[in-house]
């Protein structure tokens, strides 16, 4: 087995930072109502001086202007949750541990090319997520766990991959580095028992005895003497995740940033279940007014993001906001089966169509579903009637062969005609024709006209009617062109 | 130095001023012979930009493109028609040998979005033929429209008024049309080569199939006008 732990240091911060860094100093609160303490505080904040651990009302003395927000526990561990979703991508064993994540990557390290390039991309991928997390390797969940946190500290860690050298490197590492509670670490201080080596030294008997026998069982976890077993992370079937701005953001173009982090989640845990959707809902939320809500619809399964951020971004560009955003929300209720298409060098028909589908889409985004049409020819004689929109691209039969002009008026021109003869730009001389089209008396748009081809002197060919009950009264309908 | 010459004029994309350069660029046949003969590489330049200018309308300006429109879409891409004066007209689209489920209307509202449109369009390579009417001089942006039409493999046809002759184009073909006794008269004022000055004929656009039946016809539409 080898376990990839990821861990997220101060991880209250990070989520209220995630929608994008403020300069302004924030620090999260946490304990007792009477008295809060600072659990953990931005760049901003340690420039002013503001330690972790001290008083909420003494930070508030040490900078001038603070933000503080309360700790909010369970948010912490729904996005741990979604995290380990998202980790789905990567393996199927992925689960909340401690303040971050655990993988089992042995299985799949080699479909990823091995463990340096798994964590790699596992790495690149937080940050595109918006996280900041430190990494350990290890053949037991514990000893990675504890290779992540001394990451976090600031302690550096080779990652270790044989069982038998765990000892060895957890030697040197601090005991606090355990979550044993604090009245144990402190009489193991007190003893001088500091570091790994140092406990492992000692009798186990004596420390089950005076430290109660969990504490050994950690440690023969840690060194995998005692089996570690960890319940994968399942996932609920739909998704949800939410993005809380640091500040109020007008406009469009600022959203697109969060955006882009949302569905990169979004991809991931996507990718873990080999699913995709049809329908996402995105919401924006604003202070005191009615959340905007954005339906973005795909005609086929989709998940990449880039992709839906250009979609998005084409829809969005056509809103108006109410007031300015404070949070985005994005869900999706049905997950349907994706089947994900191979890019080739030579691309064929499959990935052809998909181009076209997705080129439809996004021109409609923008433009409106009424402007981006195909064309198919209808089972009525009457010209107007002879045609159709179609939702692009469409199988169609073949036309009549009387003659049709290539472009055809939204409705009709009348024609100035002198002498019964019409012109248009000039007198137009009649080519071809007459052609009687009756149709319609059924459906109350009857039509009774004789068509004609005709030419102007300058050499520009029209297709014009003449309206059979109203002698004389001539029509452009179409053009030649 | 003769033979430098000779060995310049094989590289790609040299050629000589008096010829015209027969590689490099894909073209498709027009199904116009005489039209072929004229064009470098034997026919409509796809992967890139081009021109038509004409002033007249209904003179077959789209007609001519008929045939290099339907092998543009070969292999099931798309034939895109962006802001185009009228609404292309099913019936005859398919009568010119055009798949109808291939075409693609796009009537934007604004001049912006056409625009926006068209180079969205070019650069997708969804589409195997694009044609434009976007009534846009600025040069910077044809380039634009150019450059998306190389990376898009796709055969972008511009249609601008015989004005613009005296404007400087980045396309590499630029065809004016003109009528004359019921042919189509091809000019070509710029192409991979030297100029075509004296226009050559073409039998596009609608050849009256019958004058005599059309002038009995008229005879009896003149009549009950005058009676």
């Amino acid at each position: 087995m080898l376990w990839l732990a990821l861990e997220l240091p101060s991880l209250p911060l990070q989520l209220a930072e995630r929608g994008g860094g403020s300069s302004a100093a924030l620090v999260i609160s946490e304990g007792a109502a009477q008295r809060p303490v600072v659990l953990c505080a931005n760049r901003a904040a340690k420039d002013a001086g503001i330690r972790e651990g001290v008083a909420v009302a003494a930070a508030k003395a040490l900078a001038g202007e603070l933000r503080i927000l309360q700790r909010d526990p369970s948010a912490e561990l729904d996005c741990l949750e979604r995290l380990a979703a998202w980790a789905g991508q990567f393996t199927p064993m992925s689960c909340v541990d401690g303040q971050g994540i655990a993988l089992e990557v042995e299985s799949t390290q080699r479909l990823f090319d091995g463990h340096a390039k798994l964590s790699a991309s596992i790495r690149r991928g937080i940050h595109e997520l918006g996280f900041h997390a430190t990494l350990g390797i290890a053949p037991t969940p514990l000893a990675a766990r504890i290779f992540a946190r001394a990451q976090a500290q600031g302690i550096p860690v080779r990652s270790c991959l044989d069982e038998r050298e765990i000892t060895e490197r957890i030697a040197s590492l601090p005991l606090f580095l355990m979550d044993w509670p604090h009245e144990a670490l402190a009489r193991l201080t007190d003893l001088g028992v500091l570091r790994f080596r140092d406990i492992l030294d000692l009798p186990a008997e004596g420390i089950a005895r005076r430290f109660g026998p969990a504490i050994t069982a950690s440690l023969d976890r840690l060194v995998g003497k005692l089996a570690d077993p960890r319940v994968p992370h399942v996932p609920p079937p739909r998704f949800r995740s939410r993005i809380e701005l640091p500040a109020e953001a007008e406009g469009v173009e600022a959203l697109l940033f969060p955006l882009r982090r949302l569905l990169a989640e979004f991809e991931g845990a996507m990718r873990g279940r080999g699913a995709g959707v049809q329908r996402l809902m995105l919401a924006l939320e604003h202070a005191r007014k009615a959340r905007t809500r954005l339906a973005l619809d795909f005609s086929s399964t989709e998940r990449e993001a880039e992709f839906i951020l250009a979609i998005a971004r084409e829809k969005l560009g056509r809103l108006a906001l109410p007031a300015p955003t404070i949070a985005l929300d994005l869900r999706a209720e049905a997950l349907l089966a994706y089947v994900p298409r191979e890019s080739t060098w030579l691309p064929g028909a499959q990935e052809q169509a998909l181009d076209r589908d997705r080129l439809v889409e996004r021109l409609a985004a923008r433009l409106g579903n009424d402007k981006v049409f195909g064309i198919a020819v209808a089972d009525d004689h009457r010209p107007e009637s002879n045609w159709k929109r179609e939702r692009a691209r469409r199988k169609a039969e073949p036309g009549s062969s009387a003659p049709r002009p290539c472009f055809l008026l939204n409705r009709p021109q009348r024609l100035i005609a002198e002498d019964g003869t019409p012109a248009l730009q000039g007198a137009l001389e009649l080519i071809a024709g007459p052609e009687r089209i009756e149709a319609g008396w059924w459906d109350g748009a009857e039509v009774s006209r004789d068509y004609y081809v005709a030419a102007n002197p300058r050499g520009e060919t029209f297709w014009i009617f003449r309206e059979h009950h109203a002698e004389g009264a001539w029509y452009l309908h179409g053009v030649f062109a | 130095m003769k033979a430098n010459v000779a060995e310049l004029a094989k590289l790609p994309g040299v050629w000589r001023g008096g010829e015209l350069e027969h590689a490099s660029q894909p073209a498709v046949p027009t199904g116009h012979a005489a039209l072929d003969r004229e064009l470098p590489g034997g026919g409509w330049p796809s992967g890139t930009l081009s021109e038509i200018l004409h002033d007249d309308h209904g003179i077959g300006e789209v007609s001519l493109l008929a045939g290099a429109i339907a092998r543009a879409t070969e292999g099931d891409r798309m034939a895109a028609w962006i802001n185009p004066p009228h609404l292309p007209y099913a019936p005859a689209i398919a009568q010119r040998g055009i798949a109808l489920d291939r075409c693609l209307v796009i009537r934007p509202a604004h001049r912006e979005d056409a625009i926006w449109a068209a180079e969205q369009v070019l650069r997708s390579g969804a589409c195997g033929a694009a044609l434009l009417w976007l009534a846009q001089d600025d040069y910077a942006w044809l380039r634009r429209l150019q450059m998306a039409a190389q990376a898009g493999r796709s055969m972008a046809v511009l249609f601008r008024s015989t004005a613009a002759e005296r404007l400087s184009t980045p396309a590499h073909l630029r065809v004016a049309l003109e009528r004359g006794e019921g042919m189509l008269k091809v000019r070509i004022p710029k192409r991979r080569g030297p100029p075509l000055i004296h226009p050559i004929a073409l039998p596009v656009g609608f050849a009256p199939r019958s004058r005599r039946a059309v002038a009995r016809a008229r005879v009896a539409v003149a009549a009950p006008a005058v009676g």
